[in-house]
């Protein structure tokens, strides 16, 4: 049921209180779009680093920087990407949609999430401003191995303190959400008729309670090696350099799964919509989105195989087993959308494009987990490619299709669906012509993380060509930010309803009123606002 | 709001969201504890010997009473609680002033401990993994002072009944974890280490 | 449109996916040793279970997004799927891995198996180069970062035993046409064993990101006859033997540049203390000055403490017998290493 509603007349504030306002704020809904502000400004800065690294690379020979600086950019935007956009971008939506899905007036502890988003940009910044230390930014890729993290300047210093910034943050965000859903849930709303949303929200935050102490204790160990004189990790002293990785990818599994699950629950939300019929087995997603949370936590030295040091067979084994649930969720996406009414509006596109992309970067995964095969693939492109795969081709897809679909309900205002479309094709093309080459390049031996190649190793063609496609996926994001800047322009007139949605947060305005609620439909399933507007048309007919 | 309760439910006391929240970020802390002690016998099997060779023996009477001294605490802080409950916050105040105080001792006395063990944190990996364990613990020994001496001032401010006490349960469910990890460490440093 | 003749259909379903396979699998290097080929196997497998599973997803997909557009107002079916339905998801995927996780342990079984090497070297990665010590044989070979990769000969058709370690960062020992990887890490040793079966040389690389030269810490691997080999050792061992001269006073003067020494042989009297000099150039770098038996280390007869440049130093060292010692700077090892001659 779409109910247009007049805007109410309200007297714009003055500016300065206003900006004050998003300043002081406690609001969820203020704060999530703080958080996708704050991640889109990271994304483009660690998008222009993907450019002039791509630049460098599109063919041999140093044309763009020297070895050092590259060091630097593609440290950073690794580090930018994961902790300062895709986790905070999934978080932002988890934000202001999590209290809004499941009936609620705000987060359980709403300073606690105002800390926990202004941790986000200090730490970001922190972790920039390495480029004006001595030495530069720090420059031991995403994954900081020592001993190499031990003899970098300050600049590293300034990372592991960004990051340990952002880690307490996250910590503080994840037990936020856990106690706002098990304890603010509206009458009616029992775990099992949350949406699957809330579910994926409820995952991730479970992962980040548990695992990201684990990367801060690392990251502590580090810092203590690097200016206390501590031997964690240094074999000269006794120390043991593999430790890290153990800390390290203890957290760093799970983390992944903290990247994607949000993006799962959002494709979970908009499939069935835009399908116009209920999630195929709503049991289903939540036992795989339960069962990878558990999993998760067992696969970590798969990332580790090369080092001769871990236990093959076993990693090997519940690496192979998370795919089984992951599996699960395919088959479920692809019965929902069997038989359906399929909209092809601008988020359903993107929800379709994650399930063709995500299925490609999933798959990359079953050659890695097979150590004699990754003996061969290990810190080559094709790791390059499969992450690729499942973070942009996953989550960013799936953060497009959440912002086409949630766009009115935070700002009135409808994205167009021209230009979305256009976004949408050119992203794909864009995303394939950049990562698909970097499988083969990864099989022909090229290793990760390097300036320069030499002429005669048969890399330079498809380099040229996965080049060229990161300028293609530059220009969707151009496409991407003229269509929100242009929106934004235009008076609010989106309904309560535009998608004919299932969840709560399309039971009031849009944008909602800073109490959510004017009035709850009664909450009998897990589709509320569904089974209002079939009530209604009943009534109608 | 409250969790969904319907006609079919039973209304069960639950814990509230504070407290919960509390649980959860205890959780996360034993993970960060855990990392550590993981930390702990990864370096100590890859050692030929250990205690490395010239480390002094540790020895164990101060530690022992280290020990004393926070179970005692955490005995002190549940009969806090159990004041609380019965409608005495001024015993309760009591005995959370008790338990402040024996933290503080704790304190005190891991200080002196430090300067009397003859290896500091540079020297080599047992001096690393001795301090920064311990040195982190007593941090979150602070942390839990501060928490319980706010929670004291609410006491002694009249803001404690009860019926509302849940920033002393919060505290409690801290401190009894802290408590637990000193135990850890004892056992690992002390009772584990090999004469 | 007539629907292709029985015949043809036949042969294009037997071509077409043969044609994907070798298409797909060609992607992958064949591999020069009888491992490699084993891994290559298991590339093959994993193709042939990834592809229909790959196109089965995307052809569903893209049959709904075409058969099940929205057309009309009539509501979809609102069927859900119970427990059966579940249950045959979980159990697609649980016989995939079934199948795959065999083959991937037989396969790494037999790339595990060793041989009994006939060559054992021990293989060192420092930043940004690589040194090898053919342990039986008694010699070393050593690259120059960014100027001469390290080679590797080996002799075809005889098993290879690899020492691996580290002497600072981590490193990994890549050799792509092998289809391998092993990471280099200080402190620890890791023993591998391959057999290359195919003359040639064989651009590898490290490939565990180790710092500011990561990218050009290239070797190559060359494989060659054995009446080769032995020919390439008697040469290495001849320019070994002929590095000598004479000593010339008691103040030896030495410069450490570009991870180099300035000297690659030096001499002094027997039974006399001396003094060695030691300039380090190299900014941030550490060097210092060592003195063995050989380069096995078996003997050490003076150790310097590590500098970090740009820094000098003078060394006190006392006389040692006449003999053909070994200098190197032990952050470096051999890749900067030479004779020291008593007389």
């Amino acid at each position: 049921m779409a109910v247009i509603q007049a805007p109410p007349r309200v007297e714009p504030e003055p500016a300065p209180r206003r900006l004050l306002g998003w300043l002081t704020t406690t609001d969820h809904k203020k704060i999530g779009i703080l958080y996708l502000v704050n991640s889109f400004s990271f994304f483009a800065i660690a998008g222009v680093f993907a450019l002039l690294m791509r630049t460098e690379l599109a063919r041999p020979g140093i044309q763009v920087f020297a070895p050092h600086a590259y060091n630097q950019i593609f440290t950073l935007h690794g580090t930018l990407m994961i902790f300062l956009v895709i986790f905070p971008l999934l978080a932002g939506f988890g934000n202001y949609f999590v209290p809004l899905q499941i009936g609620a007036l705000d987060m359980a502890f709403p300073r606690i999430n105002a800390l926990s988003f202004w941790l986000l940009p200090v730490g970001g910044l922190t972790i920039l401003s390495g480029f004006l230390a001595k030495g530069g930014a720090a420059a031991a890729a995403w994954t900081g191995y020592p001993p190499l993290s031990e003899q970098l300047g300050t600049g590293q210093d300034l990372w592991i303190a960004g990051l340990i910034l952002v880690g307490t943050a996250s910590i503080l965000g994840g037990v936020n959400f856990i106690v706002t859903i098990i304890r603010m849930r509206a009458p009616g709303m029992t775990m099992m008729r949350m949406p699957l949303f809330v579910w994926s929200i409820l995952a991730t935050s479970l992962l980040v309670i548990l695992a990201a102490p684990v990367l801060t204790a690392g990251l502590i160990m580090l810092f203590a090696d690097r200016r206390l004189g501590t031997a964690f990790f240094d074999p000269t002293q006794g120390g043991v350099p593999l430790l890290w990785q153990h800390v390290f990818w203890f957290f760093g599994h799970p983390e992944v799964y903290m990247l994607i699950l949000g993006a799962w629950g959002v494709v979970s939300e908009v499939i069935p919509v835009f399908s116009g019929k209920p999630i195929f087995s709503y049991r289903g997603v939540v036992l795989s989105f339960l069962m990878i949370t558990a999993l998760s936590f067992t696969v970590w030295a798969h990332h580790m195989f090369a080092t001769g040091a871990v236990e093959l067979p076993f990693f090997s084994v519940t690496t192979e087993l998370i795919s089984i649930p992951t599996g699960v969720l395919f088959f479920i996406w692809l019965a929902t959308l069997w038989k359906g009414k399929l909209r092809l509006e601008p988020p359903m596109l993107f929800a379709l494009g994650f399930i063709a992309m995500f299925l490609i970067g999933g798959i990359d995964g079953v050659w890695a987990a097979s150590p004699a095969m990754d003996f061969a693939i290990h810190d080559t492109y094709w790791v390059v490619a499969h992450l690729h795969y499942v973070l942009f081709g996953g989550t960013i897809f799936g953060v497009m299709a959440a912002m086409y679909y949630w766009f009115p309900k935070m700002t009135g205002r409808m994205l167009s669906r021209r230009l979305g479309i256009w976004q949408f094709w050119v992203q794909l093309v864009g995303f394939n012509l950049t990562f698909f080459p970097m499988h083969i390049l990864g099989l022909r031996g090229m290793p990760r993380r390097i300036a320069d190649y030499a002429p005669d190793r048969g890399w330079s063609f498809l380099n040229l060509v996965a080049s060229t496609g990161a300028f293609v996926i530059a220009t969707a994001m151009i496409i991407f930010f003229v269509n929100i800047f242009l929106t934004l322009r235009k008076p609010r007139t989106a309904p309560d309803d535009p998608w004919g949605a299932n969840t709560l947060e399309w039971a009031t305005s849009s944008p909602p009123p800073p109490h959510n609620f004017d009035s709850l439909p009664p909450i009998r399933s897990n589709r509320p606002v569904h089974d209002l507007r079939e009530a209604e048309r009943r009534e109608i007919t | 709001m409250s969790a969904a309760t319907t006609s079919e439910q039973r209304v069960r006391p639950e814990m509230s969201g504070p407290i919960l929240g509390m649980v959860l970020f205890v959780a996360s802390e034993a993970m960060f504890f855990a990392a550590f002690f993981g930390a702990y016998f990864t370096i100590r099997a890859n050692a030929s010997t250990w205690p490395p060779k010239g480390i002094p023996h540790l020895k164990i009477d101060i530690a022992s009473i280290l020990t004393v001294i926070l179970v005692s605490s955490s005995v002190v802080l549940q009969m806090a609680i159990r004041a609380i409950r019965t409608g005495d916050p001024r015993r309760a105040m009591a005995w959370l002033g008790a338990t402040v105080a024996l933290g503080v001792t704790f304190l005190g006395l891991q200080l002196y401990d430090y300067s009397q063990l003859g290896f500091g944190v540079k020297d080599g990996t047992f001096g690393t993994l001795f301090y920064v364990m311990t040195g982190l613990h007593m941090a979150h020994v602070f942390g839990g002072v501060i928490f319980l001496s706010l929670v004291l001032w609410q006491g002694i401010a009249g803001l404690l009944s009860r019926t509302r006490y849940e920033p002393l349960e919060a505290g409690a469910i801290y401190w009894h974890f802290v408590d637990v990890v000193w135990i850890c460490l004892f056992s690992v440093f002390y009772l584990l280490t090999p004469r | 449109m007539k629907p292709a003749r029985p015949a043809v259909r036949a042969l294009a379903g037997r071509l077409v996916p043969a044609a994907s396979v070798a298409l797909l699998s060609s992607c992958a290097k064949q591999g020069i040793s009888p491992e490699a080929q084993d891994v290559h196997r298991l590339y093959v497998t994993i193709m042939i279970i990834a592809a229909p599973v790959f196109v089965a997803v995307e052809g569903i997909l893209l049959w709904c997004v075409f058969r099940y557009r929205k057309r009309d107002d009539e509501p979809a079916s609102q069927a859900v799927g119970g427990a059966r339905s579940l249950g045959v998801f979980f159990v697609i995927p649980a016989i995939i891995i079934s199948v795959l996780f065999p083959f991937g342990e037989a396969t790494l079984m037999r790339i595990e198996q060793r041989a009994v090497p006939q060559v054992q070297i021990k293989v060192e990665g420092f930043q940004w180069e690589w040194t090898f010590l053919y342990l039986n044989e008694g010699i070393f070979v050593s690259g120059k970062t960014l100027v001469r990769p390290a080679e590797m000969v080996l002799p075809v058709d005889e098993p290879v035993q690899i020492q691996l370690t580290s002497r600072d960062v981590v490193h990994s020992f890549f050799i792509p046409d092998l289809l391998f990887k092993r990471d280099a890490i200080p402190g620890r040793t890791s023993t591998f064993t391959f057999t290359p079966t195919e003359l040639g040389t064989y651009q590898s690389q490290c490939a565990e990101f180790c710092g500011l030269w990561h990218s050009k810490m290239t070797f190559d691997v060359r494989v060659v006859s054995p009446l080769d080999y032995q020919a390439w050792i008697k040469e290495q061992r001849k320019a070994a033997k002929s590095v000598t001269c004479e000593p010339q006073g008691t103040t030896l003067s030495m410069i450490a540049h570009n991870i180099s020494w300035n000297h690659y042989c030096l001499a002094v009297p027997a039974n006399t203390p001396f003094t060695v000099n030691v300039t380090n150039q190299d900014v941030g770098i550490q060097h210092n000055f060592s003195i063995y038996d050989s380069f096995f280390e078996k003997k050490n007869y003076f150790k310097s403490p590590r500098i970090t440049g740009p820094a000098s130093e003078t060394l006190n060292v006392s006389g040692l017998p006449p003999g053909h010692y070994y200098f190197q700077c032990d952050v470096h090892g051999p890749a900067m290493s030479g004779a020291f001659i008593v007389k």
